[in-house]
């Protein structure tokens, strides 16, 4: 009788055991870190992507580290091994396949193309400027260099137009600090600039919200639609793990949802997507070709 | 059979009056029906549809305007414009798909017309007013063995199954049948 | 042949949207694509009125469980429209080659087994019986009524002018063929889940089987011949990919109708007959049609809806509930 006793006490405490061992806590998990490309702040950055980084934890039951990564410093960051997943504009993710064989995960979804996007030259209602041709000896302003939807696109659309925007326009600035998109669109409403390069999401967005209405600029041009921001992955990594990551990502739904300081945030919601979707490396040939033909990075030639 | 009473007799009587009552006035009552207001519903119904159309196309006249001008772009903000006056609108999610498609968001399109022919069958209706049945059919025809391809070879992708699963729905809603 | 008159695809006969779109016809909803007065329903009827009298087989009988009969039509049509469709026309897309009735059709033949299961067991939802008064007539004479309401429209019928209720057979053709198919269905005692209760108990030597076996073939040959033929799960006309919610439509369709004796269409026909229990079916059908459309029961091409879901599960709260209350236990 002992014996049957002690040979059921044993198998309870090995049961225990393995229990208490196939259950990590958080802390002593594999470790890993996700560079996030600022868009406009750090703090914005940290804000936005703090569920979604939770989530993908929880789901992968990995403890991973959110960074917020300067655009400029993003690729050099990368290829020294700060951070092993990577979310960035498509440009970015370009320049760091060419350089470090980033791979693709997905792609993220957001207004009315989904996971593509596009840019806009915009110029203000009333100011004559309505095609291309009208751009030559205006002011104008860009956004920010790496921007492939607030400055390739749109720098691409003016060479196929015809125009170079480096001889034929008087000048072109690129808005200092953050906020670039939107100090574009009202550097160009306010008459600052005759023509400006805008997202065509933020011209949405913020039609959608009001704060412009569909009357107060003329669209000059709509470049066609590109990939929008992209997660990536080292190639070095796990491929379960990799696989798991792309897994956890196409299956967000909006009601997913993750605790922070007692409450329970939105994952999508809270990150301003609409949802992640698998693209193919493919599907990036076209920002490859405006890339080339506007001279940017990765395929930049002195 | 029992013998008819007097009783009888009288609700027999009766019954017969209210019966010729009801044929006279069905006969000769329809002139000097005194109702206040006139009974046609199903011509009110089609006023009410035809001012429907008519205040749609009034709305939207802008972006058509704007398509026709070739400023593909500028229509699909005033869309987004009006879009906080009249959300659920099914011609602005129709419009929306037609640019979109034109645009070569094709995913994007096509669920935009599954919204509108949710919110409206009158789009696939061959009579309709406001009828983009061709455009949806030719949609339906090049598109659907394409997504379906790239389905079976991707079968993990969600976002192809919902386009698959809408350009279905939309196929369905083309065959006609009882809704 | 009635589609390639002008009825709606695969809606050749359908009982549960012919009473939708007569209900909509009445002012009972307000779904304006859903509004027409289909004559192929008053001619179910007074086909088989004419025929009962004919075959001096009209007797006005009635009179059991008037409440729980007329509510069990109102379940009837959520059922129906739940699935998209009634049994007939259940079976005449599945002989256009609509693979999605497979779900319905496996729950209306379960339906029709728990219901036998039901009966067995001693439940008995009361007999007509024969009633020296005019009880029979009236549910005739609301028919003839619609009738002349089709021929001399008044201004308070309203008529969809698109949709699928815009879709309609010429008016004569449509009212000859409810005639034609209302004498035939009372000479034959035509009723689907009747021939499926009949086989499930009889096996082929049941000629009511027999007889649906007969109407499953010619449905076939007519939609091979007239190129209505589209096998296949996706792309149906009037029909979902909801398979549970169309199992459980038809379940319920099915348990109803052996435990009330007949499914919608013999409801009909039983009504013209003079059988007032069904009678009080019928008009329980037509206030399911109306309630159906108005507060979004009805399923559509989309899938079945919350409301659609709820009602079905309320339908067969009420006939398990029905099953206790009307059992007849021994000892």
């Amino acid at each position: 009788m002992n014996f049957f006793q002690n040979r059921y006490a044993l198998i309870i405490i090995l049961l225990l055991i393995s229990l208490l061992t196939a259950c990590q806590p958080e802390g002593t998990r594999q470790k890993m870190r996700i560079g996030y490309m600022n868009c406009n702040s750090e703090e914005e950055t940290l804000k936005r992507f703090y569920p979604l980084t939770s989530y993908l934890s929880q789901k992968l039951g990995v403890d991973f580290e959110l960074m917020p990564v300067d655009t400029q410093d993003f690729s050099e960051r990368f290829a020294a091994g700060e951070f092993e997943f990577t979310h960035t504009n498509s440009l970015v993710y370009l320049i760091m396949h060419e350089e470090s064989q980033l791979q693709l995960l997905a792609t993220e979804k957001r207004g009315r193309y989904g996971s593509y996007t596009s840019g806009s030259i915009i110029s203000r209602k009333g100011s004559g400027i309505k095609t291309l041709a009208d751009l030559k000896g205006k002011r104008m302003v860009f956004g920010p260099q790496l921007a492939p939807s607030g400055f390739l696109a749109q720098y691409d659309t003016m060479l196929q137009g015809g125009i170079d925007p480096e001889k034929d326009i008087a000048y072109y600035a690129i808005p200092a600090g953050s906020f670039k998109h939107e100090k574009v669109v009202y550097g160009v409403y306010f008459g600052q600039y005759d023509v400006g390069t805008a997202p065509s999401l933020d011209l949405e967005l913020m039609t959608g919200a009001g704060k412009i209405t569909a009357d107060d600029f003329n669209i000059v041009a709509e470049s066609p639609i590109i990939p929008y921001c992209t997660f990536g992955a080292s190639k070095d990594l796990d491929p379960t793990l990799v696989e798991n990551f792309r897994k956890a990502l196409v299956e967000l739904t909006e009601k997913d949802v993750v605790s922070y300081q007692g409450e329970e945030l939105k994952v999508l919601a809270s990150a301003w997507i609409d949802g992640y979707e698998t693209l193919e490396d493919s599907d990036y040939d076209l920002l490859r070709a405006m890339a080339k033909r506007a001279n940017m990075p990765p395929y930049q030639e002195f | 059979m029992a013998r008819r009473d007097r009783f009888d007799i009288l609700t027999g009587g009766g019954l017969l009056v209210c019966v010729l009552a009801v044929v006279f006035l069905l006969m000769v009552g329809q002139e000097k029906n005194t109702s206040a207001a006139a009974l046609d519903k199903a011509m009110e119904q089609q006023i009410a549809y035809q001012a429907r159309i008519e205040f749609l196309h009034n709305l939207y006249q802008p972006v058509e305007d704007l398509r026709l001008a070739g400023q593909a772009s500028e229509a699909l903000l005033k869309l987004d414009e009006l879009a906080r006056h009249y959300p659920q609108e099914a011609h602005g999610e129709i419009l929306q798909a037609e640019i979109l498609l034109e645009r070569g968001a094709i995913k994007e399109s096509i669920d935009h017309y599954v919204r509108a022919v949710r919110l409206n069958g009158d789009y696939v209706d061959k009579a309709s007013p406001l009828t983009r049945r061709s455009g949806i059919q030719q949609l339906v025809d090049l598109r659907l063995p394409e997504f379906a391809a790239r389905t079976r070879k991707n079968p993990q992708s969600l976002a192809l199954q919902n386009t698959l699963t809408g350009l279905y729905y939309l196929q369905s809603r083309l065959s006609g049948g009882c809704e | 042949m009635l589609v390639l008159w002008g009825n709606p695809q695969n809606s050749g006969i359908c009982v549960s949207c012919f009473l939708e779109n007569s209900a909509g016809a009445l002012g009972l909803h307000d779904n304006p694509r859903m509004q027409y007065l289909r004559p192929e329903l008053v001619g179910f009827v007074l086909g088989a009125v004419v025929a009962a009298f004919l075959g001096r087989e009209f007797k006005s009988r009635g009179g059991s469980a008037p409440l729980p009969r007329l509510f069990a039509g109102i379940f009837l049509i959520v059922g129906c429209a739940v699935f998209i469709g009634c049994p007939i026309k259940m079976f005449f897309r599945f002989m256009a080659g609509d693979l999605t009735t497979l779900s319905g059709i496996a729950g209306l033949v379960i339906g029709v087994w728990l219901g036998l299961k039901g009966l067995a067991a001693g439940v008995h939802i009361g007999g007509s019986k024969q009633k020296p008064d005019g009880a029979g007539i009236w549910v005739p004479l609301g028919f003839l009524l619609l009738l002349a309401f089709i021929l001399w429209p008044p201004g308070f019928i309203l008529q969809s002018t698109r949709g699928s209720a815009a879709q309609s057979a010429p008016v004569l053709i449509a009212l000859a063929v409810g005639l034609f198919l209302g004498v035939l269905a009372q000479r034959s005692r035509f009723c689907v889940t009747g021939s499926i209760r009949d086989g499930l108990l009889m096996g082929y030597r049941a000629p009511l089987f027999w007889g649906f076996l007969i109407f499953l073939v010619s449905g076939l040959v007519t939609s091979l011949a007239t190129g209505q033929f589209h096998l296949g799960f996706y792309g149906q006309p009037g029909a979902h990919l909801d398979m549970l919610w169309g199992f459980l439509g038809m379940l319920l369709v099915g348990l109803i109708s052996v435990l009330l004796g007949g499914c919608p269409f013999r409801q009909l026909i039983k009504s013209g007959e003079g059988d007032a229990d069904a009678g009080l079916i019928v008009i329980g059908m037509f206030i399911g049609a109306g309630l159906v459309q108005s507060w979004q029961i009805a399923g559509t091409t989309a899938g079945v809806g919350l409301y659609g879901k709820v009602a079905v599960m309320v339908g067969l709260i009420f006939v398990l509930g029905n099953m206790l209350f009307y059992r007849e236990r021994i000892g």
